[in-house]
């Protein structure tokens, strides 16, 4: 079966999950408060950021340090579990496929997800910004490939933190640890972005990410370190990591 | 029915293995924060308690309760896995007393969880606000009692407080379990719901007793009197919650 195939195939099983109603809870969710609160986006000159720019910045912090990699969690309990029941995984590994193929295609479905996630957060991002705009008076709307170009930079920062979620869920086959490790990993995040060590925590790098660019835009705020040299080797390194163990644990316990 | 059966189908799905994990993990927050900057609060004069838990809490409420949905969605997860649920139905069992026992154990849980980070408060108040001239001598020295007794009269108060504050949200992540076939649906709509409770300001009452944004609320000054209108909301919630799942079972009972 050729890999485009296997993928359809795996998404196809998601049909009626419902996650696509959890993540779009999330992104609506994400976006009353600041709609509520937008009168305060005025009151952030002295950081010397623009009103339009920190009502968007503010929305998509809030995603990225929490709400975003605990709904990844999320999915890889969902794609695990839709498969574990019913022993339907028996099945798929009867099937003339290369196990580690498999795996790798539930992976690219996870984030699959995580593109959905944040293409509903960036949509309810013009819906928000609109309704702001016409209650305070005020153009909150900006250019959509500046939005996108920051919802692009997340899922991109964002593909370590998946693969290490998607490994927990392979290779910890109670779900309990594997999805309380992976939400518990979540928290630290928020002090790792705060030290010179940021890029050795993967996890931290959506928030990280979001975070400097913040830095960038306030003109009053320090900027953040964006080296790539450390950061880059070691984000490859770890997904490859992740991957490779997730492929070598993949439907080993099955076939026992 | 016997009264431990609740206990006995979770000994081996490592609740409990996970449970003590999850504790003594929110327990080394405050240990680490202190021995990294302790510099930071040496010169702060207040009970060490409130010290200690103005900068922590928010952290260790947070894995508390990541913890607690996740145990709650285990605890039905293992019931509709393989559909033990139907048997229950058939055995001479109402299922209200099924969710009052899961209930029951939660919040044993809970207190276990709990006991072990006060265990950790202890020692860092020993540890670091301790010795001459530290605020545990400077606020407890002279007091009438030994300095002891009023410390472990503060830490009860504080802890019993935390215990009342965290019983809504286990028991309504426990409603959200039973009632859901999958563990992602139950799993995804806490985690929502935590995201939630991060956003809401304290300052408006009714907002704030929310079951899933309780957890993060620390003892006002210190003192419970002060805190009785959300103990209320606590108890009326549970109440709520019992009634729900009466409801929910007697609903879905008549639609099978």
């Amino acid at each position: 079966m050729s890999f485009p195939i296997l993928l359809g195939a795996e998404w196809k099983k998601l049909r009626r999950s419902k996650i696509v109603l959890i993540l779009w809870a999330a992104a609506l969710i994400l976006w009353i408060p600041s709609i509520l609160n937008a009168h305060l986006n005025f009151g952030m000159e002295a950081e010397g950021i623009s009103p339009e720019h920190n009502f968007l910045i503010q929305g998509f912090m809030g995603m990225a340090w929490f709400m975003f990699p605990a709904s990844m969690v999320v999915c890889t309990t969902l794609i695990a579990q839709t498969e574990r029941s019913g022993r339907g995984i028996l099945r798929m590994l009867a099937l003339p496929v290369g196990a580690g193929k498999l795996c790798l295609a539930k992976y690219i479905v996870l984030l699959i997800l995580a593109a959905v996630q944040l293409a509903l957060m960036t949509g309810m991002y013009y819906v928000s910004a609109s309704v702001a705009s016409q209650t305070q008076g005020y153009d909150f709307l900006l250019p959509p490939l500046f939005v996108l170009g920051q919802a692009g930079a997340i899922f991109i920062s964002a593909v370590p933190m998946t693969a290490f979620f998607w490994m927990l869920s392979v290779c910890i086959h109670t779900p309990l640890f594997s999805v309380g490790i992976g939400l518990a990993s979540i928290v630290p995040s928020v002090l790792m972005i705060n030290t010179k060590i940021w890029f050795v925590y993967p996890m931290d790098y959506p928030f990280y990410v979001i975070t400097a660019k913040y830095g960038e835009l306030a003109a009053n705020l320090t900027e953040r370190n964006m080296d790539l040299v450390p950061w880059i080797p070691i984000a490859a390194g770890f997904t490859g990591i992740c991957l490779a163990a997730a492929v070598i644990c993949f439907g080993r316990r099955e076939r026992k | 029915m016997n009264n431990i059966s609740e206990y006995k189908k979770i000994r081996r799905t490592g609740i409990l293995p996970g449970c003590l994990a999850g504790g003594i993990l929110a327990a080394l927050v405050p240990v680490l924060e202190l021995a990294v900057r302790w510099e930071r609060y040496a010169d702060i004069s207040r009970p060490p308690l409130q010290i200690i838990l103005e900068a922590d809490w928010q952290m260790m409420a947070m894995l508390n309760m990541l913890l607690v949905t996740t145990i709650a969605c285990m605890m039905y997860h293992t019931e509709y896995a393989d559909n033990a649920i139907r048997r229950i139905i058939t055995l001479p069992v109402r299922e209200e007393e099924v969710f009052f026992k899961k209930t029951l154990l939660l919040s044993v849980m809970c207190m276990s969880v709990l006991i072990i980070e006060a265990l950790s408060l202890t020692f860092c108040t020993l540890r670091w606000f301790g010795g001459e001239n530290g605020a545990y001598v400077k606020f407890y020295a002279d007091s009438f009692k030994a300095p002891y007794m009023e410390f472990v009269k503060d830490l009860f108060q504080n802890f019993g407080y935390f215990f009342c504050m965290l019983l809504p949200a286990a028991a309504v992540s426990l409603l959200f379990a039973s009632a859901c076939r999958n563990m992602w649906i139950c799993l995804g709509i806490d985690v929502v719901c935590i995201f939630m409770a991060t956003m809401i300001p304290m300052k408006n009452f009714v907002l704030s007793i929310f079951p899933f944004a309780l957890p993060f609320r620390i003892l006002e000054g210190g003192k419970a009197v002060a805190s009785l209108s959300s103990l209320a909301a606590a108890a009326v919630e549970i109440l709520l919650v019992f009634a729900a799942e009466i409801i929910f079972l007697k609903v879905r009972r008549s639609l099978a």
